[in-house]
C-alpha cells in the first residue's frame, strides 16, 4: 500500500542543525519533501502564502518543525499566530529545540504546541528522535484537511 | 467615868421627878457634886490664890455634909488644869483656910451675913442651896425647878472675889444681882 | 495617679488635735477630780471646824445638865441649810442634845467614839469630843448633806468643760496654721510629681519652700528629674540613631537584595543561553561527526573511525556536563513545593525507573517498608534517582547485585538508607564524595560527571536534612539522608487544608 508523504516546514537558522535534521529525515526518506525556511518571518510568509512563497503550491504541512530560538520572528510568536488564524490553527507544531527551560515548555504547550521534543546531543538519539517525529507526523497521524498530499 | 454616869442617869427626863424622896434627895447632892466639881473646870481663880504650882484646888464643905462620900469619890484623882482636888469639911467659918470653891450647907443658913462678913474678899467660890444664896450673899445659888437643877450666879460678888467665871457657866446661870449691899 | 482619700493637711490637723484634745481631756479630768478631792476634804475640815466650835460651847451645858442650852447652841445650825443632824453625846454615849429638836430618837445613830470624820453616801459626818479643861463631857456628832459638793462639782466642771472645749478650738485654730508648713512643701511636691507624670514633661522642677528634711527631698526630687531629663534625652537620640541604623540596614537590605535579585536574574539567563545556545555546537560535532563516519563509512581506517568516535564522546561528554551543571544550579534556585510523599511509591516507581535499562542484571532489591516524609516531590525523586541509579552503577561488577532501601525514624528525623554491595568507597575521601563534580573512581571504571550526589546534598539540604555516607573499598556502600520529622500539628493543619 503506498503511504502518502505529507509536507513539512522546518524552521531552523542554524545551517548546521539544518542538515542534521535533513540527514536525519533522509534515512526515512522524508528529506524530499521539507521545506526550510531560515528564520521564522520566512516560516510565516510560507504558511501564509506571502512574500516570496505567494506562488507556492496551496495547502497547509502537515507539520511544521520549529526552533524557539529564530532571528525576526521566533517559534514561539509563529506559534502564537497560527494559532491565532482560523487557517492555520489546525496545523500541527512540533517545538524541535535545544531548551529544557520550563518556561518555554510552559509558553508553547499554553499557546497549543502539539509536541515539544528536545534536540539530544548525540546524533544518534537525534536520529532517532527525528526519525520518530518525522514518521509519525509526515506520515502515520491525518493531518488536517487542507494539508497537502503527495501521492507516493 | 462616875460622873458623867451620874449626870446622865441624873439627866434622863422623868427621872427626878423633883419629889423628895431619899434616893432623889441623894441624886439631888450628887447632881450638886457633880457641879461643884465642874465649876472648877469653869472658874478662874487669881495667881495667889494659890501658893505654888501644885497646889490642889480645895472643894470645901461649911456646915453638914449633904454629900457624903461621893463628893470624894468624884474628886479622887481628877486634875484640873494640871492641879489635884482636895475636898475639906469645916465646921466653922473660921477653920476656912486655903480653899477655893466653898459650898455652905443650908444647916448654916441663918449665919450666911456673918459668913460673908469673915469671908470677905477672899478668892473663894461660895456655893450654896439656900433660898436666894446668890441674891444674898454667895456668888453660886443652886436652885430646883422644874425638875431640874438651876444656877443662879452673882457676878458682883463673883468680881469682888476676883473671880473669873467663863462665859459659858454663866450662860447656864441666871444672872442675879445682890439684894443687899455689900461693903 | 489616684488622689489620695487622706491629705498630710489633715492628718497633721487630726494628729495635733488629738493629742491636745487628750491632754486637755485628761488635764481637766485631773483637774475636776482633784478639785473634788480638796472639796470634800476641806468640806469635811469646814464641818469639823464648826463641830469644834459647838463641841467647846456645849461644854457646860452638858457639864451643868442643861439641856435647853445644849439644844440652843446646836440650833445655831440652822444658819446652814446644809446640815443634816447634829446630836449632842453625854459621856455614856446617850444623846443629850440634837438639832433639829425634833429628830426622833430612832434615826439618832449611835454615839461615835473620839475625834474623827468619814463620808456616807450623801452626807459627810464629822465627831469631836467635848472637852472642858482636858476632861471629855461627851461627844457631838455632826452631819451635813453633800450640796455644797455637788453643786462645787458641777460649777467646776463646767467651767472645765467650757476651758477645755475653748482651749480646743484654739487648738484647732493653730493646728490649721501651724500645718501649712509641713503639709504646703510637702503637697507642692506632690503636684510637681503629679505634673511630670502626667505630662512626661521632664524639664519641670519644683519649687523649694522650705529648707528641712521637705526641702532636702524637694531638691533630690528636682536633681533626680535632671538625671532622667537627660537620660531621656539619650534614650531618645540612640531611639533616632537605631531607627537611622535601621533605616541604613533595610536600605542596605534591599540593596543587596536588589543585587541578588539581578545576580539571580542575570543567572537564569545565563542558564538559558547556555541551555540552548552550548548545546547546539556539541549537537553539530557529534551530528557531523556521525555523518562524517557515515560518508567516509569504508574509507576509514580503525584509527580514523577512532579519532572520529572521541570526537562524538567528547561532544556527548560535554552535553552531559552542561545538563548536570544547569540542572545542578536550578536545583539551587528553585523553590520547594512542599507536600507529603509516599516514599514506598515514590521508592518504587524510581527504581522502575533505573533498573528498566539494565533488565539482564541480576539485581537482589530489598526495599523495607518506608514512612512518609514532607518534602517537594520532584526535587526528592531527583534525589532518590541519584542514589538509586549510583546504587545500581556501582554493583555493575556483582552478581547478584544487593541493593537494601530503608529508613528508620530517630527523634526528630527520618533517616533514609540506600546500601548497596558494590564498589564502595575509601572512607579518606568522604569528604570529598558529595563535592560537585568530584569522582572516587576514574570515568573508565564508571562514568559520570560527578555531579549526581552534589545534587543529592543540595536537594537534601534545601529540604533542612543531612547528608553523608559510609563505605568501604571493594565492599559496598551505604548513603543516609536524614530529612527533619514534620508529624506536628503544622503538618497536620496542612493535611486538613
Amino acid at each position: 500500500m503506498t503511504t502518502e508523504i505529507k509536507r513539512v516546514l522546518l524552521a531552523e537558522d542554524n545551517p548546521n542543525d539544518v542538515e542534521l535534521t535533513l540527514a536525519a529525515l533522509a534515512e526515512n526518506r522524508l528529506a524530499n519533501d521539507v521545506v526550510v525556511v531560515r528564520d521564522g518571518a520566512e516560516a510565516w510568509e510560507y504558511l501564509c502564502r506571502e512574500g516570496r512563497y505567494a506562488q507556492r503550491p496551496p495547502g497547509s504541512p502537515a507539520v511544521v518543525l520549529l526552533d524557539l530560538k529564530m532571528p525576526k520572528i521566533d517559534g514561539l510568536e509563529v506559534l502564537r499566530r497560527m494559532r491565532a488564524d482560523e487557517a492555520l490553527r489546525s496545523v500541527p507544531v512540533v517545538m524541535l529545540t535545544s531548551s529544557r527551560e520550563e518556561r518555554d515548555l510552559l509558553e508553547s504547550y499554553r499557546l497549543g504546541v502539539n509536541a515539544y521534543v528536545v534536540k539530544p546531543v548525540a546524533f544518534e538519539a537525534f536520529m532517532s528522535s527525528v526519525s520518530s517525529l518525522g514518521l509519525f507526523w509526515a506520515v502515520v497521524n491525518e493531518p488536517p484537511p487542507g494539508s497537502v498530499r503527495r501521492a507516493a | 467615868m462616875a460622873i458623867v454616869t451620874l449626870v446622865a442617869a441624873l439627866a434622863i427626863p422623868g427621872v427626878s421627878s423633883g419629889a423628895t424622896s431619899g434616893s432623889t434627895v441623894a441624886q439631888e447632892y450628887d447632881l450638886k457634886a457633880a457641879f461643884l466639881f465642874n465649876f472648877a473646870r469653869f472658874v478662874e481663880w487669881p495667881a495667889d490664890a494659890f501658893a505654888a504650882a501644885a497646889t490642889p484646888i480645895t472643894i470645901g464643905v461649911l456646915g453638914d455634909d449633904p454629900f457624903g462620900a461621893t463628893l470624894d469619890s468624884l474628886v479622887g484623882g481628877e486634875l484640873v488644869r494640871n492641879r489635884p482636888l482636895l475636898v475639906r469639911r469645916y465646921g466653922s467659918v473660921e477653920d476656912v483656910d486655903a480653899c477655893h470653891i466653898l459650898f455652905i450647907s443650908s444647916s448654916e443658913a441663918g449665919r450666911l451675913d456673918h459668913i460673908a462678913r469673915v469671908l470677905g474678899r477672899r478668892s473663894i467660890l461660895t456655893v450654896g442651896d439656900t433660898k436666894d444664896f446668890a441674891a444674898d450673899a454667895g456668888i453660886i445659888g443652886f436652885e430646883l425647878a422644874q425638875r431640874r437643877l438651876r444656877l443662879r450666879i452673882n457676878l458682883a460678888a463673883a468680881t469682888d472675889a476676883r473671880l473669873t467665871i467663863s462665859s459659858k457657866l454663866l450662860r447656864q446661870a441666871q444672872i442675879v444681882r445682890s439684894s443687899r449691899g455689900r461693903k | 495617679m489616684t488622689t489620695p482619700r487622706t491629705s498630710i493637711r489633715g492628718k497633721l490637723v487630726t494628729a495635733m488635735m488629738l493629742t491636745s484634745t487628750t491632754v486637755l481631756v485628761l488635764t481637766g479630768a485631773a483637774l475636776v477630780l482633784y478639785d473634788l478631792a480638796s472639796f470634800r476634804q476641806s468640806l469635811a475640815r469646814s464641818l469639823a471646824t464648826r463641830a469644834e466650835i459647838l463641841a467647846a460651847n456645849s461644854t457646860a451645858a452638858l457639864a451643868f445638865d442643861n439641856r435647853d442650852d445644849a439644844t440652843q447652841v446646836l440650833a445655831a445650825l440652822r444658819s446652814d441649810p446644809s446640815t443634816v443632824m447634829a446630836v449632842l453625846y453625854d459621856h455614856e454615849g446617850r444623846p443629850f442634845a440634837a438639832y433639829p429638836a425634833d429628830v426622833s430618837l430612832a434615826s439618832v445613830p449611835a454615839a461615835p467614839s473620839g475625834k474623827g470624820h468619814w463620808f456616807e453616801p450623801s452626807s459627810v459626818v464629822v465627831s469631836r469630843p467635848v472637852v472642858e479643861e482636858g476632861q471629855t463631857l461627851g461627844t457631838l456628832y455632826l452631819k451635813s448633806d453633800l450640796r455644797a459638793l455637788a453643786g462645787r462639782v458641777r460649777i467646776f466642771t463646767l467651767v472645765v468643760v467650757v476651758a477645755v472645749l475653748g482651749s480646743i478650738a484654739v487648738a484647732f485654730a493653730l493646728a490649721s496654721w501651724l500645718q501649712r508648713g509641713i503639709a504646703l512643701p510637702v503637697r507642692t511636691l506632690a503636684d510637681t510629681a503629679r505634673q511630670v507624670s502626667d505630662s512626661k514633661d521632664f524639664a519641670i522642677r519644683a519649687n523649694v519652700v522650705s529648707d528641712d528634711e521637705l526641702g532636702l527631698l524637694t531638691h533630690s526630687f528636682n536633681e533626680m528629674l535632671s538625671e532622667i531629663q537627660q537620660r531621656d534625652a539619650a534614650l531618645r537620640a540612640s531611639e533616632t540613631r537605631l531607627r537611622q541604623l535601621n533605616g541604613d540596614l533595610e536600605r542596605r537590605v534591599e540593596a543587596r537584595t536588589a543585587q541578588l535579585e539581578t545576580s539571580n536574574r542575570e543567572l537564569e539567563a545565563f542558564s538559558y543561553s547556555v541551555s540552548h545556545d552550548l548545546r547546539a555546537p556539541l549537537r553539530h560535532i557529534d551530528g557531523f561527526a556521525d555523518l562524517l563516519r557515515r560518508q567516509a563509512h569504508s574509507g576509514l581506517d580503525d584509527k580514523a573511525k577512532r579519532y572520529i568516535e572521541t570526537i562524538s564522546a567528547s561532544a556527548k561528554s560535554m552535553g552531559m556536563l552542561i545538563d548536570d551543571l544547569l540542572s545542578f544550579s536550578r536545583m539551587g534556585r528553585s523553590e520547594l513545593q512542599n507536600a507529603p510523599v509516599d516514599l514506598d511509591e515514590l521508592v518504587a516507581e524510581v527504581r522502575a525507573a533505573v533498573s528498566s535499562d539494565v533488565a539482564d542484571r541480576e539485581i537482589v532489591w530489598t526495599v523495607a517498608p518506608l514512612p512518609r516524609v514532607v518534602g517537594d516531590p520532584a526535587m526528592l525523586r531527583l534525589a532518590l534517582v541519584n542514589l538509586l541509579s549510583n546504587a545500581v552503577k556501582y554493583t555493575r561488577g556483582r552478581t547478584p547485585a544487593r541493593i537494601t532501601v530503608g529508613a528508620t525514624e530517630a527523634g526528630h528525623e527520618t533517616v533514609l538508607f540506600v546500601q548497596d554491595n558494590g564498589a564502595g568507597f575509601d572512607m579518606a575521601y568522604q569528604g570529598k564524595l558529595f563535592g560537585v563534580f568530584q569522582r572516587l573512581h576514574g570515568a573508565e571504571e564508571f562514568e559520570g560527571t560527578g555531579i549526581g550526589l552534589a545534587n543529592v546534598r543540595r536537594i537534601i539540604e534545601r529540604h533542612r536534612g543531612r547528608v553523608w555516607a559510609k563505605g568501604e573499598l571493594g565492599a559496598g556502600a551505604t548513603f543516609f539522608v536524614a530529612l527533619p520529622r514534620e508529624d506536628s500539628e503544622a503538618n497536620q493543619d496542612q493535611e486538613a487544608a
